[in-house]
């Protein structure tokens, strides 16, 4: 669990990197597209920090049907990559 | 002098009516015949590519004549020059129905995004793929299509609200344009398209005739490096949020900056009316 909260650190302040969005806007069930305002090609540049981050590659397929931040949360700890993120 | 008043505003829906039927009537008569004819006769598909746009630029300047004699609207165009060197992004707000056909009307050859559901449509969906045109998906594809034209030296249209302004709310911008600037590494030529009375908006139905003709005042404005928002060591999203940003502002001051009406703008028919 304890690591989970840590990708959502760790994806809030990407989030906040990438695309300039309110730390406070970032909640686990902020919606990508309509709370945050992330559009389609936003979301593989997010694909592409993700996998700088961590080394491996979340799938493309994987990513569409990710709504909310922990959506991704749950997508990168299911790769099991929790520690590879935080430990970047 | 009430009568006239109507017997002016009944004459031009009359000419808004003959308009609208002829750039009906006029384009499914076009992708039957001439541009068909185009695409037969060219020895290959860039060469189709620049006829089929060429013959769209002349039939738009022939709409634009037309509806100029028969009084309905009328346009203005400043710094015209700087919209004949290639390789730029046109970037413009999109105020009425008509701004596509005005900037298509001035420039020989252009690419442009326009939105899907041309594709779907049986006359239009062969001319607009042997003109080249791109389809508005808003994908990273569209993004990159986009950029390979601007590499290119092709000048491209776009208007990065997606649709037509709502009148009286903010521009909402879409970030395509900016992605498309910024992946290209392109100069961005900024077009504010300004019309006053309000004609063919969104949310006015077009048989509303104002009390004076329509006039269309287009400004082309001094390019911008979209490298410009992006310094070293920017994510590429958050450049495209500034210059996506810039384009709002540019254009939200344009609009807003206050416009005289067809009768105050000096003599109607000054020589870049022509649109030549």
């Amino acid at each position: 669990m304890d690591s989970k909260e840590e990708i959502h650190a760790r994806l809030k302040e990407v989030l906040v990197e990438l695309f300039e969005i309110d730390p406070a806007k970032v909640t686990p069930e902020a919606n990508l597209y309509q709370d945050l305002g992330i559009d389609s090609i936003d979301a593989i540049d997010l694909l592409l920090r993700l996998k700088e981050l961590t080394g491996r590659k979340i799938q493309p397929e994987t990513f569409k049907n990710v709504r909310t931040v922990s959506d991704v949360t749950e997508a990168v700890y299911a790769l099991g990559l929790g520690d590879a993120v935080v430990g970047s | 002098m009430r009568l006239m008043e109507k017997l002016d505003q009944g004459w031009r829906l009359f000419g808004t009516c003959l308009s609208f039927a002829c750039f009906g009537l006029g384009g499914v008569l076009l992708s039957l015949t001439l541009f068909p004819l185009l695409r037969l006769t060219s020895p290959d598909r860039d060469t189709a590519r620049r006829r089929v746009q060429r013959a769209m630029h002349y039939a738009f300047r022939l709409f634009v004549l037309e509806m100029r004699l028969l009084g309905v609207m009328d346009c203005e165009v400043e710094g015209v020059e700087r919209l004949r060197a290639g390789g730029r992004l046109v970037v413009a707000n999109h105020p009425s129905l008509i701004d596509v056909v005005l900037l298509i009307a001035l420039l020989p050859e252009a690419d442009c995004i326009v939105k899907q559901a041309l594709w779907r449509n049986p006359f239009l969906r062969w001319p607009v793929a042997w003109a080249d045109y791109i389809s508005n998906d808003d994908s990273a594809e569209m993004v990159e299509a986009a950029a390979a034209r601007l590499r290119a030296g092709r000048s491209l249209i776009i208007f990065p609200e997606g649709t037509r302004s709502v009148p009286g709310r903010p521009l909402a911008m879409q970030r395509g344009a900016a992605r498309i600037a910024l992946a290209a590494g392109a100069e961005v030529l900024p077009v504010s398209i300004l019309c006053n009375p309000p004609l063919l908006t969104k949310g006015v139905p077009w048989y509303r005739i104002p009390p004076v003709p329509g006039h269309w005042r287009l400004v082309v404005g001094q390019p911008l490096r979209a490298q410009d928002y992006a310094p070293a060591g920017i994510p590429e999203p958050l450049a495209a949020r500034r210059l996506t940003r810039h384009f709002a502002e540019y254009f939200g001051q344009a609009v807003a900056a206050p416009l005289p009406l067809a009768a105050a703008a000096g003599p109607a028919l000054a020589p870049d009316c022509t649109m030549s």
